[in-house]
Protein backbone atom coordinates (compact mmCIF):
# COMPACT_ATOMS: atom_id res chain seq x y z
CA UNK A 1 0.00 0.00 0.00
CA UNK A 2 1.32 3.45 -0.88
CA UNK A 3 1.80 6.13 1.78
CA UNK A 4 -1.10 8.15 0.36
CA UNK A 5 -3.42 5.12 0.54
CA UNK A 6 -2.32 4.50 4.14
CA UNK A 7 -3.17 8.09 5.01
CA UNK A 8 -6.57 7.79 3.34
CA UNK A 9 -7.24 4.55 5.20
CA UNK A 10 -6.45 6.18 8.56
CA UNK A 11 -8.58 9.21 7.61
CA UNK A 12 -11.56 7.00 6.72
CA UNK A 13 -11.07 4.78 9.78
CA UNK A 14 -11.11 7.85 12.04
CA UNK A 15 -14.44 8.99 10.58
CA UNK A 16 -16.23 5.63 10.56
CA UNK A 17 -15.18 4.82 14.13
CA UNK A 18 -16.22 8.35 15.16
CA UNK A 19 -19.76 7.76 13.91
CA UNK A 20 -20.14 4.53 15.90
CA UNK A 21 -18.52 6.01 19.03
CA UNK A 22 -20.81 9.06 18.89
CA UNK A 23 -23.99 7.04 18.35
CA UNK A 24 -23.16 4.52 21.08
CA UNK A 25 -22.13 7.21 23.55
CA UNK A 26 -25.27 9.30 23.09
CA UNK A 27 -27.43 6.16 23.52
CA UNK A 28 -25.50 4.89 26.57
CA UNK A 29 -25.46 8.26 28.37
CA UNK A 30 -29.18 8.82 27.65
CA UNK A 31 -30.05 5.36 28.98
CA UNK A 32 -27.84 5.80 32.07
CA UNK A 33 -29.54 9.13 32.84
CA UNK A 34 -33.12 7.99 32.11
CA UNK A 35 -32.99 4.56 33.79
CA UNK A 36 -29.98 4.45 36.12
CA UNK A 37 -29.32 0.94 37.51
CA UNK A 38 -30.74 0.64 41.03
CA UNK A 39 -27.90 -1.57 42.22
CA UNK A 40 -25.31 -4.20 41.39
CA UNK A 41 -27.86 -6.79 40.23
CA UNK A 42 -29.43 -4.46 37.64
CA UNK A 43 -26.01 -3.24 36.50
CA UNK A 44 -24.83 -6.86 36.05
CA UNK A 45 -28.05 -7.82 34.25
CA UNK A 46 -27.62 -4.87 31.85
CA UNK A 47 -23.94 -5.54 31.12
CA UNK A 48 -24.52 -9.30 30.96
CA UNK A 49 -27.02 -9.07 28.08
CA UNK A 50 -25.68 -10.51 24.81
CA UNK A 51 -26.59 -7.38 22.83
CA UNK A 52 -24.83 -5.11 25.35
CA UNK A 53 -21.78 -7.35 25.21
CA UNK A 54 -21.55 -7.23 21.43
CA UNK A 55 -22.26 -3.47 21.21
CA UNK A 56 -19.71 -2.66 23.95
CA UNK A 57 -17.04 -4.95 22.47
CA UNK A 58 -17.51 -3.15 19.15
CA UNK A 59 -17.28 0.16 21.04
CA UNK A 60 -14.01 -0.93 22.66
CA UNK A 61 -12.55 -1.94 19.28
CA UNK A 62 -13.70 1.31 17.63
CA UNK A 63 -12.33 3.37 20.54
CA UNK A 64 -8.95 1.61 20.40
CA UNK A 65 -8.63 2.24 16.65
CA UNK A 66 -9.84 5.85 16.97
CA UNK A 67 -7.48 6.61 19.86
CA UNK A 68 -4.60 4.92 18.02
CA UNK A 69 -5.00 7.09 14.90
CA UNK A 70 -5.46 10.25 16.99
CA UNK A 71 -2.58 9.74 19.40
CA UNK A 72 -0.30 8.65 16.53
CA UNK A 73 -1.08 11.95 14.75
CA UNK A 74 -0.24 13.89 17.92
CA UNK A 75 3.03 11.97 18.40
CA UNK A 76 4.02 12.50 14.75
CA UNK A 77 3.40 16.25 15.17
CA UNK A 78 5.24 16.80 18.45
CA UNK A 79 7.78 14.01 18.96
CA UNK A 80 10.53 14.21 16.36
CA UNK A 81 13.15 11.82 17.75
CA UNK A 82 12.29 8.59 15.94
CA UNK A 83 13.36 6.22 18.76
CA UNK A 84 11.24 8.13 21.29
CA UNK A 85 8.25 8.34 18.94
CA UNK A 86 8.35 4.61 18.23
CA UNK A 87 8.75 3.78 21.92
CA UNK A 88 5.76 5.96 22.86
CA UNK A 89 3.70 4.42 20.06
CA UNK A 90 4.51 0.95 21.40
CA UNK A 91 3.40 2.02 24.91
CA UNK A 92 0.18 3.49 23.49
CA UNK A 93 -0.56 0.32 21.50
CA UNK A 94 0.02 -1.84 24.59
CA UNK A 95 -2.21 0.39 26.75
CA UNK A 96 -5.04 0.32 24.20
CA UNK A 97 -4.78 -3.41 23.54
CA UNK A 98 -4.52 -4.19 27.26
CA UNK A 99 -7.49 -1.99 28.20
CA UNK A 100 -9.58 -3.39 25.35
CA UNK A 101 -8.91 -7.01 26.31
CA UNK A 102 -9.53 -6.19 29.97
CA UNK A 103 -12.99 -4.74 29.24
CA UNK A 104 -13.83 -7.65 26.91
CA UNK A 105 -12.88 -10.11 29.66
CA UNK A 106 -15.00 -8.21 32.20
CA UNK A 107 -17.96 -8.36 29.79
CA UNK A 108 -17.57 -12.12 29.25
CA UNK A 109 -17.38 -12.73 33.01
CA UNK A 110 -20.42 -10.49 33.52
CA UNK A 111 -22.38 -12.49 30.94
CA UNK A 112 -21.46 -15.73 32.77
CA UNK A 113 -22.40 -14.31 36.20
CA UNK A 114 -25.66 -12.88 34.85
CA UNK A 115 -26.52 -16.30 33.34
CA UNK A 116 -25.84 -17.99 36.72
CA UNK A 117 -28.02 -15.46 38.55
CA UNK A 118 -30.78 -15.89 35.98
CA UNK A 119 -30.67 -19.71 36.08
CA UNK B 1 1.90 36.36 -2.41
CA UNK B 2 4.19 39.33 -1.84
CA UNK B 3 4.11 40.95 1.57
CA UNK B 4 6.03 43.90 2.97
CA UNK B 5 6.37 42.58 6.50
CA UNK B 6 7.22 39.07 7.61
CA UNK B 7 4.33 37.18 9.22
CA UNK B 8 4.14 38.02 12.93
CA UNK B 9 5.58 35.32 15.15
CA UNK B 10 4.35 35.45 18.73
CA UNK B 11 6.26 33.06 20.89
CA UNK B 12 4.68 34.54 24.01
CA UNK B 13 1.63 32.36 24.68
CA UNK B 14 -0.16 35.30 26.33
CA UNK B 15 0.13 37.32 23.12
CA UNK B 16 -1.39 34.67 20.86
CA UNK B 17 -5.04 35.37 20.04
CA UNK B 18 -6.54 32.31 18.39
CA UNK B 19 -9.72 32.64 16.31
CA UNK B 20 -12.68 30.48 17.51
CA UNK B 21 -11.84 27.77 14.96
CA UNK B 22 -8.30 27.62 16.29
CA UNK B 23 -9.58 27.20 19.84
CA UNK B 24 -11.93 24.41 18.67
CA UNK B 25 -9.06 22.69 16.89
CA UNK B 26 -6.52 22.73 19.74
CA UNK B 27 -9.23 21.83 22.29
CA UNK B 28 -10.20 18.85 20.08
CA UNK B 29 -6.61 17.68 20.47
CA UNK B 30 -6.29 18.39 24.18
CA UNK B 31 -9.62 16.69 24.96
CA UNK B 32 -8.63 13.69 22.83
CA UNK B 33 -5.34 13.24 24.67
CA UNK B 34 -7.10 13.58 28.03
CA UNK B 35 -9.73 11.01 26.98
CA UNK B 36 -6.94 8.63 25.95
CA UNK B 37 -5.40 8.83 29.44
CA UNK B 38 -8.73 7.98 31.08
CA UNK B 39 -9.09 4.71 29.09
CA UNK B 40 -7.04 2.39 31.36
CA UNK B 41 -8.70 3.81 34.51
CA UNK B 42 -12.16 3.45 32.97
CA UNK B 43 -11.38 -0.18 32.05
CA UNK B 44 -10.23 -0.88 35.62
CA UNK B 45 -13.30 0.78 37.21
CA UNK B 46 -15.62 -1.04 34.76
CA UNK B 47 -14.14 -4.42 35.68
CA UNK B 48 -14.30 -3.67 39.41
CA UNK B 49 -17.93 -2.49 39.19
CA UNK B 50 -18.98 -5.84 37.66
CA UNK B 51 -16.96 -8.11 39.96
CA UNK B 52 -19.36 -8.21 42.95
CA UNK B 53 -21.57 -6.01 45.12
CA UNK B 54 -18.55 -4.77 47.08
CA UNK B 55 -16.73 -3.74 43.92
CA UNK B 56 -19.81 -1.96 42.61
CA UNK B 57 -20.18 0.00 45.88
CA UNK B 58 -16.47 0.81 45.94
CA UNK B 59 -16.61 2.32 42.44
CA UNK B 60 -19.71 4.39 43.31
CA UNK B 61 -18.02 5.61 46.53
CA UNK B 62 -14.92 6.65 44.60
CA UNK B 63 -17.01 8.42 41.95
CA UNK B 64 -18.59 10.50 44.71
CA UNK B 65 -15.29 11.85 46.08
CA UNK B 66 -14.49 15.52 45.28
CA UNK B 67 -11.36 14.59 43.30
CA UNK B 68 -13.16 12.16 40.99
CA UNK B 69 -16.05 14.60 40.58
CA UNK B 70 -13.55 17.15 39.32
CA UNK B 71 -12.08 14.55 36.96
CA UNK B 72 -15.64 13.67 35.88
CA UNK B 73 -16.39 17.35 35.11
CA UNK B 74 -13.24 17.46 32.99
CA UNK B 75 -14.37 14.22 31.34
CA UNK B 76 -17.80 15.69 30.56
CA UNK B 77 -16.19 18.75 28.97
CA UNK B 78 -13.73 16.56 27.01
CA UNK B 79 -16.40 14.18 25.74
CA UNK B 80 -18.78 17.01 24.81
CA UNK B 81 -16.09 19.06 23.08
CA UNK B 82 -14.53 16.10 21.30
CA UNK B 83 -17.91 14.82 20.08
CA UNK B 84 -19.22 18.23 18.96
CA UNK B 85 -15.94 19.31 17.35
CA UNK B 86 -15.81 15.91 15.62
CA UNK B 87 -19.35 16.31 14.26
CA UNK B 88 -18.43 19.81 13.05
CA UNK B 89 -15.41 18.26 11.32
CA UNK B 90 -17.59 15.63 9.61
CA UNK B 91 -19.99 18.34 8.39
CA UNK B 92 -17.06 20.42 7.07
CA UNK B 93 -15.78 17.27 5.31
CA UNK B 94 -19.02 16.96 3.32
CA UNK B 95 -18.99 20.68 2.52
CA UNK B 96 -21.49 21.99 5.07
CA UNK B 97 -20.60 25.27 6.82
CA UNK B 98 -17.27 25.75 5.08
CA UNK B 99 -17.75 29.49 4.46
CA UNK B 100 -15.85 31.78 6.78
CA UNK B 101 -18.77 33.12 8.82
CA UNK B 102 -20.71 29.85 9.36
CA UNK B 103 -17.43 28.09 10.21
CA UNK B 104 -16.70 30.78 12.79
CA UNK B 105 -20.21 30.56 14.24
CA UNK B 106 -20.15 26.74 14.50
CA UNK B 107 -16.73 26.86 16.17
CA UNK B 108 -18.06 29.31 18.77
CA UNK B 109 -21.11 27.11 19.27
CA UNK B 110 -18.93 24.03 19.88
CA UNK B 111 -16.62 25.88 22.30
CA UNK B 112 -19.47 27.28 24.41
CA UNK B 113 -21.74 24.21 24.25
CA UNK B 114 -18.96 21.98 25.61
CA UNK B 115 -18.42 24.37 28.53
CA UNK B 116 -22.21 24.45 28.96
CA UNK B 117 -22.38 20.65 29.33
CA UNK B 118 -19.63 20.73 31.97
CA UNK B 119 -21.49 23.53 33.81
CA UNK B 120 -24.73 21.50 33.66
CA UNK B 121 -22.92 18.52 35.18
CA UNK B 122 -21.51 20.63 38.01
CA UNK B 123 -24.93 22.23 38.57
CA UNK B 124 -26.56 18.79 38.74
CA UNK B 125 -24.13 17.84 41.54
CA UNK B 126 -24.94 20.90 43.63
Amino acid sequence: MTRAAQGLRAWLLQRFTALYLAAFLVYAVARLLLTPPAGYDQWLAWMGQPLTGVALTLFVAALALHAWVGIRDVLIDYVHAVWLRLSLMAVVALLLLGSGLWVTRALLLAAMRAAQVGA
Amino acid sequence: MVTDKPAPKFLNLLQIRLPPGGVTSIAHRVSGVFLFFTIPFAAWLFDLSLRDTGGYRQVLDWLHTPLLRLVAALLVWSLAHHLLAGLRHLLLDVGIGVERLPARRSAQLVNFAALGFAALYLAALA
